[in-house]
C-alpha cells in the first residue's frame, strides 16, 4: 500500500546527468550517495613527523576522504560538486582534486601567505559558514596536516612520493564473543617498503550492521546475536575485510547425520557458533516445500496420499528426481529467468519475441542445457528472433553499457553502474575496466527486419574498441581485469567474454549461480544482495560457497544436479519451527526460514483449491499462471499485481514482492475474483457440494489440496460442525439444503486458502 | 483540558517493547483479541483516563519549502537573498509573512511558527528520513533504514489493544512513502492505509471497503470465524514478522469490509458544499478535508503531501532553477496551499478538534536564501523554457520554518529565529529529533527512553537525540 514517490528529484537527475538510462542513473542515485563518512578523531598520525614533506596524494587526500569531503552528496556531487567546489569521488582522481583546490575558485581556497586564512580551513573548521557543517577542528590533526601542507607551499607532488601499494588489516579474522568488542589495525604499505599505520584515516563499515558496529577509528562491537560478521575497510581505493565468528556461547550437542557437503558445512557452522538446528521435517512437510520449490506448484491429493503412504527410506529423492522431470521445473524456472533476461511486452507486437524466447528458455530448462552453454547462447546470439531467439534479449538491452551491465550483474554477481561515472566506491573497477567490458559488445550489429521492432542481430566485422569519455583513451576488451589476448576483426568478442565467464577459474560465474539458487530454496543468499558479490561481501559461510561453486561446475554447470544436492540436504529439509537455541538465527540456516508463496504460484495454489483456472489472452485454456510467458499478464491480472510479479523491468530479482500488504488481504478476503472462482459452476466447491463422499473423505481432500496432509481429529470436527450448522436466510428461513451445502464448502474452501499455512511454504 | 496520556500511563512505554509479544492478535472487531501486555500495564496503572485518543495531521511539502519566501521572509535583506515578495502583517502582533499567504496571516493567531529548524542532511532522501524516522545518517540511502514516526505511532498504538475505530490507525492521502518513508524493520504491517487518487474528483471512491449489504457482512464474518479456527499454523517461525503483518493486514481488511463508518469516512460528498468550497475545489484542498474527516472518524495518524501538478512542472517543491522560477512557483501554488492551509487550521478550532488533532505543516528542509540562477531544463508551469537562466532556490537544511496548530498548544506565536539572511538557525534551534519528540509527547510516547526491536531483536531507539519542544506541547 505504498504510494511511489511523487517528487522528480530533477535535481539529483541533474548530477547524475552522466548516467544515461534510467536504470543507470538509479543504481548510481543508490550507490553514489551510500559512501561512508566518518569524522576524523582528533588523535595524531602514527609516525608522522611534524617537519616531513607532506604529500598531497598520500596525506592530504585521506585527510579530505575522512572527513568526508569527497563523499557523492558533498563536493563529490558529479556536475560541479557542492557550491561549485568538485572533488573527486573518495579521492580517486587526486590531479583533478589538486587542480580544484590549488587553481579553480579564483585560487581563494588556499592562502599561501597566511594558510589560516584559506577558505579550504576556514570552511572545514566552522569559521566560516559551511553547508557541510565543521569536519573537523583547529585543534586536530587534521588541520595541521592541510595547514603544513599549504605552509610547505601547496605542491603536488615533493618528489619521490612512495605510491601506496597495499593495505592490510589485523588482524584478518576473529572469534568475538556477543557483546565484545575488537580494535582492528590497518596497515598501509607503499613502494618504497614503508609501511604506515592508517587505522585513523581509513573507513570502516559492517556489512552486518544488526549483529555489529564499527567506530570511526576502527573498533568493532558486536551485539548479542550469533553468526559471522563482516567490516569493510577502505583507504585511497584499497579495500580490506575483517570477519569474525560471534559464538552463542552454547555447545551443540545433537547434530542429523549430514546427507551432502551441504550437510557438513552448515553444521559445522552452527557447531563453531554453537547453535543447534531444528530436527528434520516430516513427509507431509517436505512434499510440499519441495514441490512448490522446484516445480511451483502444490502436489497433488493422489500425490500426498502416494508419498505419504510410502515406506521406501528413499522416497524423499526419488520425489525430487522426478520433479525435476518434470515440466512444471522448466516452468517454475523460466518464470524465475524470464523476468531477469526482460522479457517484457512494450507493444503488443512484441508477442512474437515474448513467446518464442520464454519457450527458449523453458526450453532450455527443460532439457537441461548446461548453464554456461545457455549463457553463451544468450550472449553470442545472432539471427533474428525466430531463427534464434535469444537475441530477444538483444532487443530489450540495447546499448553495449546496458549489456554489461546486466550481464554483470546477473550472471557474475558484480555491480559495474557505478564505475562508469567514476570509480566504484566499495569495489576496484575504475572506469576503464567498465569501458573495457562494453568493447566486448561494440561490435554487435543490428539489422531491421521485416518484422517492425525485430532486428536481426549479427557481429560486424572489426576490431572491438570501446572509448573511456573521461580520459578519451580508446579501450581493447578486458574482461574485468583479465587479459583475454587479441581479438582478431572476424572473431565475435561475446564468444571470447563467453569462455572466459565459464572457464573453471573464473571467479564469479559459478559463484553467482550457485547463491542465486541457494537463496530460491532458503530465503537468504549466502552473500546478500544475490547479485552484490565483491571481496569486501563475505559469504555467512565460505565453505559451503567454495563447495557449492566446486560441485557446479565438475557437474559441468548442470541447475538440475545444483538443485538435486542442494534438496537431497538434510539442512533443505530441516523444520521451519525453531526451538529456544535457534529462535535467533537469520542466517545460518539452523531451520528453514518460510517465505510467502509467490504470485503465479499462488495464483494457481487457488486455482486448485476452486477447482477453476484463470483464463490468460492468446494463451490455451488451462495455462497456468506460472508458465505464463511475459509481463504483459500483469495488466490484465490484478492478482498478479497485488502479490508482486515482476514488470521484467530490472535484472535485479528484488523486482519481485514478496512482502504482504492491505491490498493483498482485501483482494484475498473479498475480491470479485475469488468470489467467482469459489462460486465457479464446474469448481471445486460445487463438485463437493453434489458428491456423495461422507463429508469426513472431502474435508480430508480440502486438507490434501491445501496443506498436503489430513486434517487433525479437532480440524475436522471444526470443519464438520460448520458444514452442518443450518443456515438461515436474510428473513430467518432456513437455506435449502443443497444450497445451503454449496455456501458452505466455499466457506471451508475460503478459510483453508486464506491460512498461513495455505500461503507460506514452510 | 487536554486528554493525554499522563505520566504514568507513558512510563511502562519507555522500556523496550517486545514486538513480539503482542504477535496473538486475531481478527480484531468481532473476534477475540488477546489483550497486549502494554494494555495491560496501563490497566494497572490508577488514575487513567483515556477517552480521547490524540492525534496528528501531518501536511507534507515534498521537495522542501523556500523559508524566506513564507514563514520567514527577510526584507531588508540584500536582493540576491531576499526575493520579490513583499511582507504583510498577520493578527498576532510582530509577525510577518510574505504576501503569499494572506489567508493564514488572518488566521496567525492559530498557529506557532517554528523558525529555527535545522538539521544536517542536504539530500531529499537522507533529509525525509532525518525528518520522518529521526536518521541522522546524511548518506542519501535507497530506502530507510529506521521505521518513520508514522509507523512508529501506528505500532505503539496497535499494541494499546483493539481500537474503537473501524478505520485503520494510520492513512496516507497521498502522503510521503515511496523510498524515502516506510516502517522499515516494523514491517509492512504498520504502513498506512493508502488513498490514492485524486479527491477533487467527481467519481473520487476508496475501492474496496464498506460493503453495504448486512447479509455479505454477516456471511463474511461467519466465514472468518471458521477461518480463525482452522489457522493453526505454529507462529513461532515468524522470526521476520511476516506472519503478523498478515495478521495485522487480515485484521484490517476485515474491518474495513464490515463497517459502515468506513465508508462514510472517506466519502468527501458527505460534507457541506460550503466546507468543501471553504478548503478549495482543488486536489489540495480535497486532500485537506479528507484528513480532517479521517481525524473526526477516528484515524490517529494522516499524512498528506502537497504535491503533483499544482506544485508546477516537476510536480513538487524542489525549486531549483532547473526545475522552477522558484518565484513563479511559490506564487503558482500559494493560493491552494494558503487557502486548503487555512482552512484546515480554522476547522480544527471551529469543531473543537483544536486539542486533540495536532497539525504540523512542514517539508524536509529550506531552501537556499541566496537565489542562485541557473538555466531552465524544460518548459511548462513555473519554469520556462529549456536554457533560460532563471532563480531558483537549492536544499537548505540549515534553517528551516514549519507550522503546528492544535494539539492544545498555546499559539499566535513565533518561536525561534534564523540570522539576518536567513541562513542558519541562531535563536531555540530545534533538530528533527526535537520536531519528532514533540510529534510523539503530542501521541502520548515518551520518545526519550522508548526503544523497539529490530528484525534480530536488538533494542533501537525511536530518535537519536531530542526533546518535545516547550513552546508546542500542550
Amino acid at each position: 500500500m505504498k504510494i511511489p514517490p511523487q517528487s522528480s528529484h530533477q535535481s539529483i537527475n541533474n548530477m547524475l546527468r552522466f548516467c544515461l538510462t534510467e536504470s543507470q542513473r538509479l543504481f548510481c542515485r543508490r550507490l553514489i550517495f551510500s559512501i561512508g563518512v566518518a569524522l576524523l578523531a582528533a588523535t595524531p598520525l602514527c609516525g608522522e613527523e611534524v617537519d616531513q614533506p607532506v604529500s598531497f596524494v598520500n596525506d592530504v587526500i585521506p585527510v579530505l576522504t575522512k572527513a568526508g569531503c569527497n563523499m557523492g552528496a558533498c563536493h563529490a556531487k558529479a556536475g560541479g560538486g557542492q557550491n561549485g567546489f568538485q572533488l573527486s569521488m573518495l579521492g580517486f582522481e587526486p590531479s583533478q582534486d589538486y587542480e580544484s583546490m590549488v587553481k579553480e575558485g579564483h585560487g581563494r581556497r588556499l592562502f599561501l601567505p597566511a594558510p589560516a586564512q584559506s577558505l579550504l580551513l576556514k570552511k572545514a573548521t566552522g569559521q566560516t559558514p559551511h553547508g557541510g557543517g565543521t569536519r573537523f577542528s583547529q585543534n586536530s590533526e587534521s588541520y595541521q596536516v592541510l595547514k603544513q601542507w599549504i605552509q610547505q607551499g601547496a605542491a603536488y607532488s615533493t618528489g619521490g612520493v612512495p605510491e601506496l601499494v597495499s593495505i592490510e588489516i589485523q588482524p584478518k579474522r576473529g572469534v568475538i564473543e556477543k557483546g565484545g568488542q575488537q580494535q582492528l589495525k590497518v596497515l598501509a604499505t607503499y613502494s618504497d617498503d614503508s609501511i604506515r599505520d592508517i587505522t585513523r584515516l581509513a573507513l570502516y563499515e559492517s556489512n552486518t550492521e544488526a549483529m555489529s558496529h564499527v567506530t570511526s577509528d576502527g573498533l568493532v562491537k558486536v551485539l548479542d546475536l550469533p553468526g559471522k560478521i563482516a567490516v569493510m575497510v577502505r583507504y585511497q581505493g584499497r579495500m580490506a575485510v575483517f570477519t569474525a565468528s560471534v559464538p552463542s556461547g552454547l555447545s551443540v550437542e545433537e547434530m542429523p547425520e549430514p546427507t551432502n557437503f551441504i550437510d557438513e558445512q552448515i553444521f559445522a557452522n552452527l557447531k563453531e557458533i554453537g547453535i543447534s538446528p531444528s530436527p528434520v521435517c516430516d513427509d507431509a512437510t517436505f512434499l510440499r516445500r519441495v514441490t512448490l520449490d522446484i516445480a511451483g506448484r502444490l502436489p497433488s491429493p493422489e500425490e500426498a496420499t502416494a508419498f505419504l503412504e510410502n515406506t521406501d527410506p528413499d522416497k524423499r529423492n526419488q520425489v525430487i528426481e522426478s520433479l525435476l522431470q518434470s515440466p512444471g521445473y522448466a516452468d517454475y524456472f523460466a518464470s524465475k529467468w524470464t523476468p531477469l533476461l526482460k522479457n517484457r511486452r512494450d507493444a503488443a507486437s512484441d508477442i512474437t519475441a515474448n513467446f518464442a524466447f520464454h519457450a527458449w528458455i523453458r526450453d532450455s530448462l527443460l532439457a537441461n542445457v548446461p548453464y554456461d552453454q545457455f549463457v553463451r547462447e544468450l550472449l553470442a546470439a545472432t539471427g533474428t528472433v525466430i531463427g534464434n531467439p535469444p537475441v530477444a534479449w538483444y532487443k530489450r538491452v540495447k546499448d553495449p553499457k546496458e549489456q554489461i551491465e546486466d550481464v554483470a550483474q546477473l550472471f557474475l554477481g558484480v555491480r559495474m553502474q557505478c564505475a562508469q561515472c567514476h570509480h566504484h566506491p566499495f569495489e576496484r573497477w575504475s572506469q576503464d575496466d567498465y569501458y573495457s567490458l562494453t568493447a566486448f559488445f561494440t561490435q554487435v550489429g543490428r539489422k531491421p527486419t521485416a518484422t517492425a521492432g525485430e532486428d536481426l542481430i549479427f557481429h560486424k566485422r572489426g576490431a572491438a574498441t570501446a572509448k573511456n569519455p573521461n580520459s578519451g583513451e580508446v579501450l581493447k576488451p578486458v574482461a574485468l581485469g583479465d587479459d583475454i589476448g587479441e581479438i582478431l576483426p572476424d572473431e565475435d568478442p561475446r564468444l571470447r567474454l563467453a569462455d572466459w565467464m565459464s572457464s573453471e577459474s573464473n571467479p564469479y560465474f559459478a559463484k553467482a549461480l550457485v547463491n542465486r539458487y541457494w537463496k530460491h530454496f532458503f530465503k537468504r543468499a549466502l552473500i546478500e544482495p544475490e547479485d552484490d558479490i565483491r571481496d569486501t561481501n563475505p559469504p555467512t559461510n565460505p565453505e559451503l560457497m567454495a563447495a557449492l561453486e566446486d560441485h557446479f561446475i565438475s557437474s559441468g554447470f548442470d541447475l538440475k544436479e545444483l538443485v538435486r544436492v542442494i534438496t537431497c540436504s538434510k539442512t533443505y529439509q530441516l523444520s521451519a519451527t525453531p526451538h529456544k537455541n535457534n529462535l535467533v538465527d537469520r542466517q545460518n540456516y539452523s531451520r528453514f526460514y518460510p517465505r510467502r508463496l509467490q504470485a503465479e504460484v499462488l495464483l494457481d495454489a487457488v486455482d486448485n483449491m476452486t477447482g477453476t483456472t484463470t483464463s490468460f489472452a492468446n494463451l490455451p485454456p488451462g495455462t497456468r499462471a506460472i508458465a505464463l510467458p511475459d509481463n504483459s499478464y500483469n495488466n490484465s491480472s490484478a492478482f498478479l499485481r497485488v502479490f508482486g510479479r515482476p514488470d521484467s523491468a530490472s535484472v535485479c530479482e528484488c523486482e519481485r514482492v514478496g512482502t504482504s500488504s492491505l491490498a493483498q488481504s482485501l483482494h484475498l478476503i473479498n475480491s470479485n475474483e475469488i468470489k467467482s472462482k469459489l462460486a465457479a459452476s464446474n469448481g471445486r466447491a460445487k463438485l463437493l457440494t453434489s458428491d456423495s463422499r461422507p463429508a469426513e473423505e472431502k474435508i480430508t481432500e480440502l486438507y490434501l489440496v491445501a496443506f498436503t496432509r489430513k486434517p487433525r481429529a479437532d480440524e475436522l470436527k471444526t470443519a464438520l460442525e460448520y458444514l452442518n450448522e443450518p443456515l438461515l436466510d436474510s428473513k430467518g428461513k432456513p437455506i435449502e439444503k443443497t444450497k445451503a451445502a454449496f455456501q458452505n464448502y466455499q466457506d471451508l474452501i475460503w478459510a483453508l486458502m486464506n491460512t498461513k499455512e495455505f500461503l507460506f511454504n514452510h | 483540558m487536554t486528554h493525554r496520556f499522563n505520566a504514568s500511563s507513558i512510563s511502562p512505554l519507555t522500556e523496550t517493547v517486545d514486538r513480539r509479544s503482542f504477535m496473538k492478535v486475531g481478527l480484531g472487531g468481532f473476534a477475540s483479541l488477546s489483550l497486549p501486555g502494554l494494555l495491560r500495564l496501563r490497566a494497572e496503572s490508577p488514575g487513567e483516563n483515556r477517552k480521547e485518543k490524540t492525534a496528528v495531521i501531518m501536511v507534507w511539502k515534498p521537495g522542501g519549502c523556500s523559508h524566506l519566501d513564507t514563514y520567514d521572509p527577510k526584507p531588508n535583506a540584500p536582493a540576491e537573498y531576499r526575493g520579490p515578495f513583499g511582507t504583510i502583517a498577520t493578527n498576532v502582533e510582530g509577525l510577518r509573512f510574505t504576501e503569499l499567504l494572506p489567508m493564514q496571516a488572518k488566521i496567525a493567531d492559530k498557529m506557532t511558527v517554528l523558525r529555527s529548524m535545522r538539521h544536517g542532511s542536504p539530500g531529499h532522501p537522507a533529509g525525509t528520513m532525518r525528518m520522518l524516522s529521526g536518521d541522522t545518517d546524511i548518506r542519501d540511502k535507497s530506502k530507510p533504514r529506521l521505521p518513520d514516526w508514522m509507523s512508529v505511532a501506528n505500532y505503539l498504538r496497535s499494541q494499546q489493544g483493539p481500537r474503537e475505530s473501524p478505520l485503520p490507525t494510520y492513512v496516507s492521502v497521498k502522503g510521503p512513502g515511496g523510498n524515502y518513508a516506510g516502517p522499515a524493520y516494523l514491517g509492512d504491517a504498520y504502513s498506512p492505509f493508502s488513498v490514492t487518487g485524486d479527491p477533487n474528483q467527481p467519481n473520487f471512491v476508496v475501492p474496496n471497503i464498506g460493503l453495504s449489504d448486512t447479509g455479505e457482512v454477516k456471511h463474511l464474518r461467519r466465514r472468518a470465524s471458521l477461518r480463525e479456527n482452522l489457522d493453526t499454523l505454529e507462529r513461532a517461525f515468524d522470526q521476520a514478522g511476516e506472519l503478523e503483518a498478515l495478521d495485522e493486514f487480515e485484521n484490517q481488511a476485515m474491518s474495513l469490509l464490515t463497517n459502515p463508518q468506513a465508508k462514510i469516512a472517506f466519502d468527501l460528498s458527505q460534507e457541506e458544499d460550503r466546507t468543501r468550497d471553504r478548503y478549495g475545489r482543488n486536489t489540495w484542498g480535497q486532500q485537506l478535508l479528507m484528513a480532517r474527516r479521517l481525524v473526526e472518524a477516528g484515524v490517529d495518524v494522516i499524512t498528506t503531501s502537497l504535491s503533483g501538478p499544482l506544485c508546477g512542472r516537476v510536480n513538487n517543491w524542489d525549486d531549483h532553477a532547473v526545475n522552477h522560477h522558484v518565484f513563479d512557483a511559490l506564487r503558482f501554488r500559494a493560493q491552494a496551499y494558503d487557502q486548503a492551509v487555512s482552512a484546515l487550521i480554522e476547522d480544527i478550532y471551529e469543531r473543537g478538534l483544536d486539542q486533540r488533532v495536532l497539525v504540523v505543516v512542514t517539508g524536509e528542509f529550506g531552501r537556499t536564501p541566496k537565489i542562485n540562477y541557473q538555466p531552465s531544463t524544460g518548459a511548462g508551469n513555473a519554469s520556462a523554457p529549456a536554457g533560460t537562466k532563471q532563480p531558483g532556490r537549492d536544499h537548505w537544511p540549515r534553517a528551516f520554518s514549519n507550522i503546528w496548530a492544535g494539539g492544545g498548544i498555546e499559539t499566535g506565536r513565533f518561536i525561534g529565529a534564523t540570522d539576518k539572511l536567513g541562513e542558519d538557525s541562531i535563536e531555540r534551534i530545534c533538530s528533527a529529533g526535537d520536531f519528532l519528540a514533540t510529534i510523539y509527547h503530542h501521541l502520548g510516547i515518551n520518545a526519550a527512553g522508548m526503544t523497539l526491536k529490530d528484525f534480530n531483536g536488538r533494542p533501537t531507539p525511536i530518535i537519536d537525540h531530542g526533546t518535545p519542544i516547550p513552546e508546542l506541547i500542550g
